[in-house]
């Protein structure tokens, strides 16, 4: 029995009409503000060696991608990250430009397996910089600004929250307890499901009852400044504390810019343990169900390739900012996105004036719709 | 102050679920609570409560369609949803069993086909022993299956055993424990903290 060519596969999609168009805005909305910080912008190879996302992703992400063989047996993959391919041009053929390097893109990500079940595409438009080669904290700054430019010209101001995170205090916590691989697993578990009363169980033979309720209230739920005041005494760890510092720092300048309104100190994020490398962002907007971008410092990646330099970057969901603008707004958006509404309608048998007729218009930049009538011929 | 949405999982857990937010200051109507309504706000207008399916709770909220829900840990353990699990709720206490019927052979390695609910758990229970099953999926009355001889043994809920005694089976190996739990969906915790913070500061006055 042959299969009905109407079907599409799970998780693939069209996009049309007013949603395309929004789509599209989003993107040029993003790649403006990028191009206004002197990001260049980077395309990199749809299709991949597997390899490449092994070593740049971690195994575990990797392993969500679709692969494929090429005619010599090589593992290829559609690419499920762009940041790999950016991390390996910067440490290759970008290797004798100067530092640091700004770079953008705008391009599809394509995973098999979904991460959650409310993630339903298997194919997403991400757009994001990297910057490489800096570890100032002026780096990390710029990310930020970067990320609250492109959001308030989507029209999101005030609607959005970023949380900042560092994953080297959770590193440094198990550092001090030196914990087996096992054994860090089952904590990051805890910390990231925020069961504070599990934590402190598992905390048990390693902490005083005081301690363990500190750590677990510390890392449950996001905050202001109070955070950082309530970290000092219970985070003692070396390592830790200095990326506790690092966060301090960070959150002086957004203090200083008067945009911390729209920051959340929050310790409890151990998302990205396997990739990130100190400070980490998540980005998370009223009517969308998860996070619509995020970002870190992942200085270990490029040494994948030859060269060890300190490295951050972010990435927004192109797909999840658009579903946002489009139930947000469906007056006002939708309509502006709709080009039968604003397009002169022409008509006329005389295919020379009728022409003549649009070309002018279109000299003026004006939208023009021909209507043909079908009877000649 | 934010309104949250709360998904309540209908049947077993239903009337715990609702006696526990009460407690914690979360009051519905009494005929709200006994009427056909999906959906009721709570008389203090701050939290809207709606009523699904206990595998739905965890659907509902990672779409972000609830803010927060309470479910048992085996609808978890079988959904193996991206939520935020931040309290542990002392109420809709059960095990998660391998059952077979009485006289069976005790060993789980003899058991060949799995009639279950939970098609998930029991694959990983079976697989983390390296054991070859065939799974049945069924969506209800599970126990009827080994006396028909659909399946070998079955992976259910257990609360008090009646229901397995009463059809010839006993209780061959207790998979997991299973309490209910507030899960919050990930974005609604950022973007609501407060509330979200308050819901589990009372929840966890009450429960325990």
């Amino acid at each position: 029995m042959s299969e009905p060519l109407s079907r599409i596969p799970g998780g693939m999609r069209y996009y049309f009409g007013a949603e395309a168009r929004l789509r599209r805005f989003v993107e040029d909305a993003a790649m403006t503000v990028f191009d206004g910080w002197s990001y260049e912008e980077i395309t990199t190879p749809t299709v991949d060696y597997y390899a490449l996302f092994e070593h740049g992703m971690g195994r575990r992400e990797a392993r969500r991608a679709f692969r494929f063989t090429d005619a010599d047996g090589s593992m290829l993959a559609l690419r499920p990250d762009v940041t790999s391919a950016v991390a390996r041009a910067a440490a290759t053929l970008f290797a004798a430009r100067p530092r640091p390097l700004r770079l953008c893109y705008a391009a599809s990500v394509f995973r098999q397996r979904p991460q959650s079940h409310a993630q339903w595409r298997r194919e997403q438009a991400q757009t994001g910089c990297e910057l490489i080669g800096s570890n100032a904290d002026a780096a990390d700054v710029e990310m930020l600004v970067i990320a609250c430019e492109a959001l308030n010209r989507l029209g999101l101001a005030g609607q959005y929250s970023i949380t900042l995170g560092n994953v080297e205090i959770f590193n440094g916590v198990v550092e001090g307890l030196a914990l087996s691989q096992p054994l860090r697993e089952e904590m990051r578990r805890l910390v990231d499901l925020r069961d504070g009363a599990d934590l402190e169980r598992f905390l048990a033979p390693y902490a005083s009852a005081e301690e363990r309720g500190a750590f677990a209230r510390l890392v449950q739920l996001p905050g202001k400044r109070s955070v950082l005041t309530a970290a000092r005494p219970v985070i003692t760890n070396p390592r830790a504390r200095a990326a506790l510092a690092r966060i301090e720092r960070l959150w002086r300048v957004i203090e200083a810019l008067d945009l911390a309104d729209h920051f959340e100190i929050d310790l409890g994020d151990v998302s990205g343990l396997d990739y990130y490398t100190g400070p980490t962002f998540k980005i998370y907007v009223r009517g969308a169900g998860g996070s619509v971008g995020g970002g870190g410092r992942y200085d270990l990646l490029t040494a994948n390739f030859g060269r060890a330099e300190p490295a951050i970057g972010f990435v927004l969901d192109l797909d999840a900012l658009t579903d946002v603008l489009l139930t947000d707004n469906e007056g006002s958006a939708a309509t502006a996105f709709e080009p039968e509404l604003t397009a002169r309608a022409l008509t006329g048998d005389d295919q020379a004036a009728l022409f003549t007729q649009a070309l002018g218009g279109r000299a003026r930049g004006a939208r023009v719709r021909l209507n043909f009538s079908e009877a000649e011929q | 102050m934010t309104k949250l949405t709360l998904a309540v999982a209908k049947g077993r857990l239903q009337a715990q679920t609702l006696e526990l937010l009460a407690g914690a200051g979360v009051r519905i109507a009494r005929e709200a609570g006994t009427s056909r309504r999906l959906s009721v706000e709570d008389e203090a207008g701050r939290y809207r409560l709606i009523f699904v399916k206990p595998m739905d709770v965890p659907v509902y909220v990672e779409h972000g369609i609830a803010d927060c829900g309470v479910v048992g840990r085996d609808v978890l353990l079988e959904a193996e949803p991206d939520l935020l699990q931040p309290l542990a709720l002392n109420i809709g206490g059960c095990r998660i069993a391998l059952a077979a019927p009485v006289g069976a052979p005790r060993r789980a390695d003899r058991m060949r086909r799995v009639a279950t609910k939970y098609p998930r758990i029991a694959a990983r229970h079976f697989g983390a022993r390296g054991v070859p099953v065939e799974i049945i999926e069924l969506s209800g009355s599970v126990e009827l299956a080994p006396v028909l001889g659909l399946a070998d043994c079955i992976v259910d809920v257990v609360e008090t055993g009646r229901t397995l005694q009463e059809n010839g089976l006993r209780v061959v190996e207790v998979i997991a424990e299973s309490t209910a739990r507030l899960v919050v969906n990930r974005a609604s915790y950022q973007l609501k903290a407060a509330t979200v913070a308050r819901l589990i500061a009372d929840l966890g006055g009450v429960g325990r």
